[in-house]
């Protein structure tokens, strides 16, 4: 009953937003991602999104009126309200100003916070709840460095860099660090934003029944490569994933504690490089989180982008990869 | 103790040398050498018509409220516009550098700003706008309105006054040569911990963010003390807290904020300077720090600052709306309870700027609900603000316009407000251009209200107004370049693009993008035209004088006093008898009358060292930048010695003795009945002129005052 | 009903005032230094709630802690150095009402040498824990005591100068209403002052110790 409800509203909602874009964009798909949800997280979170513009919409669109209509009728020498140059105070009035307000947000806050509690990142219940005996969710350790995504994949003991492959209709659940700064993990079609912290480990989750590829960005200003800092969210079905991890394990590099030293070091990723380890040695991920808590940086040269051209120079002359 | 940096140091110039001059730089290059010519010319001129005196005299060393609040003002306005041509750059680069295909010029792979520059540029855009921009100009507000709508002669602490405003403008003098030396901060208005350590910000960049901060803190701390105290001791006989005129109540509501959340900020910017300087690990990632503790203590103060910032400018509005209405305000009690409750609220909701820190759905909860309990006071406002308009009689001039778009934004930001303050909408557009589009309809809400405001309370500051027609024009081209800019950024953030890319790598935005550039040349025109009013209105005074209630349905205080407001405020205080005490002399037709006789008053002299402190915390703040150590020291003994100083000089302040203070009366009495005069000849249909000018009792005017511009004022 | 309404008849009522209306000076500065001081409680508040976040055991990142440098019994030393300093600049102030130039002015010498003594210690104990390798960039626990602490101590070390400008002024001046204002606002400093080291001293020194 409530998922029926929910979609029509959505799908009303999404042919309303199609309509401007298909004059601008002809046939490329609706650019509007937040409108176009692709899976589990990204689907609640537009629910809720139309929930709150109905009411707030309706009420500021109202009041919105009411100004025009006041502005319209007691305008100066039109004579087409009465002037009451004394009136200032109606109790009625009052009870009614503030009336409105304390429902709505009395009832936005139900909303508020039965949402907070479905798409909670470290245990999203639309998800948790409706988990399957026999699925088999996948993990993905992620780690943010300057600046580029490494996807490490524990159950598989393999990685690869800016380039997160998943399996569809199976639930994914994330653990996120960064090495040197703060950033923002975000996939606008699957999954809402959660903070990538060095030294700290959050926690996030997403399950898409949409085969596809989906933007990835940093979402948080993290320095001077952040703007190249995205990377391709690929869902594959089951026999498709399977392919592509024994293609990963084929591939001849692999990450170890002192490679990864390396790896991390600033990097701007201009031409979105993607890279497979067929090995990763095992717990990297708490690996990182413990040298960085022990002290250890990365630290960015002064002035390092100061002339990007210069830069990209000498970081092809190094040829790190 | 101190840390070691990884550029070089010496302990004569700290880190100071030729190669942190961007001589080189092909943008920064041609803009200094447009600035030493430009200062070289304005020093000139000054020379030139020998007013060098006149400025020390009258502006530089004054203490008068009303001289420093048009100071604080045109810090605002040259700070606005600075932070507009950020604004501008940001914009060019976003619409230049999109695609892997697009060019790149000055050493950019995409655009003409190379990530460094760029992140430098937003960040002072930010920094500038709410702390240097909208601060200033809301703090010039208070000051120039508050006392007289209370009945004071002037701040409770005028040397207080001078110091906080002078150390202001040591904060926007610091973030200004952050452009020629140096650079500055690439970590947002806010900062990112630990993106601001030194280990990942190696130059100077973050120090110059930290200490314009905290300048800017102290100075607004101290403003916010004495407008308190101003409000709280100062007050007229008869002006009880039930009769005092909106505004007030607003700017005190603002400044109980200032005075409690600034500490927070205070403590958060010193605690990263430990961190830069002294090698402390407050905010590292490692070795015991906490990140999060930065964040927290930022929005502690951060969010109350959005409230400090925002309640003037509904003053303001709460202002404007009764008068071009011809009705009191409605609801005035409901006005003032709305104003503390969203002070009060203000403290409660710090944690909805970072939701997707990973606190826990209770946690989340908590703050999304508290985040929209500020909905309900605000709601409340807006809806009193259409009952005002109920039943009035409404005139459409200028400043109604800007009030009215100020209202409208204000839809639309509560609209979008109440979307971040659920979590579950919130993850999705947290980092989003949806957000800067958010708090831009925000702070455009104040812009508005504070152009609304400077036509409103222009007349009374000077004696004249701002000319109607450049007013009107100003007012639809910013609307249409705030439409042209925001509508697209709304788009944009449902399309998932995030702030802050100096790169857009997606092609399918480029429209939206150059959509706003056009919207950003349209604001440029916006600014031409507010040239333009500011040039036409001055050439035009002589017209466009007024007396004292300017507009003939002003309602409160300050509307009693001459235009342009005497520098002692009232010859003789008034005693006020009801709320709107303008509106009620007026209504009841005694508002000519005037005292029968005058008495001595007590006035402060002018200070020099309030300016002199304000430039030795410039230097001071210089100093700490490039870790200057002995200079520090030597800036820090001046203060403390100047300081001294000053206690043991005191100041008897002189006196201003009942003849004179007639004599003066008697001359703005009469420039006021010629300005009746004038109108009823050139038979203009200015609002309420009839009843405002209609003395004949007073010869007419000999000779035209000397300065009708000038705030006369003894020195 | 009307919001200029007012029950004052017009044609009597009192339209300028006559009343020789005076604003107290000194109560309007003590209540603007009452509000400076609200600003430097917020500022110490602030300051405590980064050194509550910071004094986890993880904090200490494995250094020393509070538990191992912290002498009590020296610290209660520095903590009647200030008790009595604020209280012989209170004996000092009861000399004022009563015109006692001499006595207002042994108060204060005795409230800046107790005053000089507990800056004195701090300075040493400082001094002491540098020599033990234990400075600011130990861990960010220790920043945090660190950081707290000596703040405190630069208001002690402002308040001492401004003791002794005081004692310039009541001698060169007399007691006219600028000096007896600020002495007062130097009393209401002075106290707080002692105010915020009682819970310096309980909840980082002595809780520090404890736990």
């Amino acid at each position: 009953m409530q998922v029926k409800w929910r979609n029509t509203l959505k799908n009303g909602w999404r042919y309303a937003a199609l309509a401007p874009i298909l004059l601008l964009n002809g046939c490329a798909g609706n650019p509007y991602w937040i409108f176009d949800p692709k899976g589990l997280m990204a689907d609640t979170n537009l629910f809720y999104l139309l929930v709150d513009v109905g009411i707030m919409g309706t009420i500021v669109g109202l009041t919105a009126l009411l100004v025009v209509w006041f502005m319209w009728r007691y305008q100066k020498g039109k004579n087409r309200g009465k002037y009451d140059p004394a009136w200032s105070h109606s109790n009625t009035i009052e009870v009614v100003v503030w009336g409105i307000p304390i429902i709505a947000v009395g009832f936005l806050s139900y909303f508020a916070v039965t949402g907070t509690f479905e798409i909670n990142p470290y245990n999203p219940t639309i998800i948790t709840n409706h988990l399957k005996p026999a699925s088999d969710p996948v993990e993905v350790d992620v780690i943010a460095t300057d600046w580029q995504w490494l996807f490490v994949y524990p159950q598989y003991h393999m990685a690869v860099a800016n380039e997160l492959v998943l399996p569809a209709h199976t639930p994914v659940f994330f653990r996120l660090t960064s090495t040197a700064v703060t950033t923002t993990f975000f996939i606008p079609q699957l999954v809402g934003m959660i903070d990538v912290m060095p030294g700290m480990r959050t926690k996030n989750a997403l399950e898409s029944n949409n085969t596809g590829e989906y933007q990835g960005i940093a979402s948080d200003y993290a320095g001077a490569g952040t703007s190249w800092m995205t990377f391709k969210t690929k869902m594959l079905s089951a026999s498709d994933f399977g392919q592509w991890v024994q293609r990963v394990q084929q591939s001849p590099a692999s990450m170890t504690y002192t490679s990864f030293n390396n790896y991390a070091d600033p990097y701007i990723n201009v031409h979105h490089k993607v890279a497979y380890f067929s090995s990763v040695q095992d717990g990297l991920f708490d690996h990182v989180i413990d040298e960085v808590m022990n002290g250890k940086t990365w630290p960015i040269p002064p002035m390092m982008t100061e002339n990007m051209v210069a830069y990209m120079q000498k970081q092809n002359a190094e040829h790190r990869d | 103790m101190l840390v070691d940096l990884a550029g070089g140091w010496s302990p004569m110039l700290g880190r100071l040398a030729w190669s942190q001059i961007p001589y080189d730089n092909p943008i920064l290059a041609p803009l200094f050498v447009a600035v030493v010519i430009g200062a070289i010319l304005v020093l000139g001129l000054i020379t030139y018509y020998g007013k060098w005196t006149y400025l020390w005299k009258e502006w530089l060393t004054t203490v008068d409220h009303k001289k420093l609040g048009v100071m604080y003002i045109l810090i605002g306005l040259v700070m606005l516009f600075r932070g507009f041509i950020d604004g501008l750059m940001i914009r060019t680069q976003q619409a230049w550098g999109v695609g892997s295909h697009s060019s790149g010029v000055f050493g950019a792979l995409h655009g003409y700003l190379t990530p460094f520059h760029f992140g430098q540029v937003y960040s002072a855009h930010g920094v500038i706008m709410i702390l240097l921009a909208a601060t200033p100009l809301l703090v010039g507000f208070m000051n120039i309105i508050v006392p007289i709508q209370i009945g004071a002669r002037d701040m409770a602490y005028p040397y207080l006054n001078a110091l906080g405003l002078w150390i202001t403008a040591a904060a926007g003098a610091l973030i200004m040569i952050s452009l020629f030396v140096g650079d500055f901060a690439h970590n947002g208005w806010f900062g990112y911990a630990p993106i601001f350590e030194l280990q990942y910000s190696p130059g100077v960049g973050v120090d110059y963010w930290i200490w314009t901060m905290e300048l800017v803190a102290l100075g607004t701390t101290l403003g916010g003390i004495n407008i308190l105290a101003t409000i709280i001791k100062m007050r007229a006989p008869g002006m009880t807290w039930g009769r005092l005129p909106i505004f007030v109540w607003a700017t005190l509501s603002a400044n109980v904020i200032a005075l409690t959340s600034f500490p927070a900020l205070q403590v958060a910017l010193a605690l990263v300077a430990a961190d830069r300087y002294l090698g402390a690990h407050f905010f590292t990632a490692g070795l015991g720090g906490n990140l999060m503790l930065y964040t927290n203590l930022f929005w502690i103060w951060g969010h109350p600052e959005v409230y400090f910032v925002i309640l003037p400018a509904f003053g303001m509005m709460s202002e404007i709306f009764p008068t071009f209405s011809e009705k009191p305000l409605f609801g005035y009690i409901t006005m003032v309870l709305a104003s503390m409750a969203i002070a009060g609220v203000s403290w409660l909701v710090w944690l909805h700027h970072f939701f997707t820190m990973g606190a826990g759905p209770y946690v989340n909860s908590a703050f999304s609900v508290a985040t929209m309990l500020v909905g309900i006071p605000t709601g409340v406002k807006v809806f009193n603000w259409a009952f005002t308009m109920y039943r009035g009689r409404l005139t459409f001039n200028a400043a109604m316009l800007w009030a009215i778009g100020a209202l409208f934004l204000l839809l639309i930001g509560g609209l979008t407000g109440m979307m971040l303050a659920v979590p579950a909408i919130n993850y999705m557009v947290h980092n989003s251009v949806f957000v800067v589009a958010h708090f831009h309809s925000m702070l455009l809400t104040i812009v508005y209200a504070i152009f609304a405001s400077v036509i409103y309370w222009f007349p009374k500051v000077f004696g004249f107004k701002l000319d109607e027609f450049w007013a009107k024009t100003m007012f639809w081209l910013f609307s249409a370049g705030t439409a042209l800019v925001f509508v697209p950024m709304y788009m944009l953030g449902f399309m998932g693009m995030t702030r802050r890319l100096d790169y857009v790598f997606n092609t399918v935005w480029h429209p939206y993008l150059l959509v706003m550039e056009f919207g950003i040349a349209v604001y440029m025109l916006s600014v031409l035209a507010f040239f333009a009013l500011l040039y036409v209105s001055i050439r035009d005074h002589a017209k466009n004088q007024v007396g004292a209630d300017a507009w003939g349905t002003s309602r409160s205080l300050e509307w009693l006093t001459h235009s342009p407001v005497p520098f002692y405020n009232f010859a003789v205080l008034p005693h006020i008898s009801a709320r709107d005490e303008v509106a009620w002399r007026r209504d009841n037709g005694i508002d000519h009358v005037q005292p029968d006789h005058y008495e001595d008053i007590h006035m402060p002299n002018n200070t020099g060292v309030a300016i002199i402190l304000g430039g030795l915390t410039f230097v001071l703040g210089f100093a700490l930048v490039w870790r200057i150590w002995w200079l520090c020291a030597l800036t820090l003994l001046a203060i403390i010695a100047l300081v001294i100083y000053r206690s043991f000089k005191g100041d008897p302040g002189y006196i201003i003795t009942a003849a004179e203070l007639e004599k003066m009366e008697k001359e703005a009495m009469r420039r006021e009945a010629q300005v009746g005069k004038q109108r009823r000849q050139a038979g203009s249909g200015v609002l309420g002129e009839a009843i405002a000018y209609e003395r004949s009792d007073l010869p007419p005017l000999v000779s035209r005052p000397s300065s009708p511009v000038g705030l006369d004022h003894r020195s | 009903m009307s919001s200029h309404a007012s029950n004052v008849d017009p044609k009597t009522a009192e339209l300028w005032d006559k009343s020789h209306y005076q604003h107290d000076v000194i109560s309007t500065r003590t209540f603007g230094y009452f509000m400076y001081l609200l600003s430097d409680g917020m500022l110490f508040a602030t300051l405590f709630a980064a050194y509550g976040v910071l004094s986890y055991q993880h904090s200490y990142f494995g250094g020393p802690t509070p538990a191992e440098f912290v002498k009590p019994w020296y610290t209660f030393a520095q903590t009647m150095a200030l008790f009595f300093s604020v209280l012989t600049y209170g004996l000092g102030m009861n000399a004022l009402k009563h015109k006692n130039k001499s006595g207002l002015i042994n108060g204060l010498i005795a409230a800046f040498v107790l005053g000089v003594l507990f800056l004195a210690l701090d300075i040493h104990d400082m001094m002491h824990l540098a020599s033990l390798g234990i400075t600011v960039a130990t861990s960010g626990g220790v920043s945090a005591f660190i950081v707290l602490t000596q703040v405190h101590a630069a208001h002690i070390f402002f308040g001492l100068i401004w003791i002794l400008v005081m004692m310039a002024q009541v001698l060169s001046k007399g007691f006219t209403t600028d000096v007896v204002g600020r002495l007062l606002t130097l009393r209401m400093f002075w106290h707080l002052q002692a105010i915020i080291w009682v819970f310096v001293y309980v909840f980082v020194y002595l809780w520090g110790y404890m736990s």
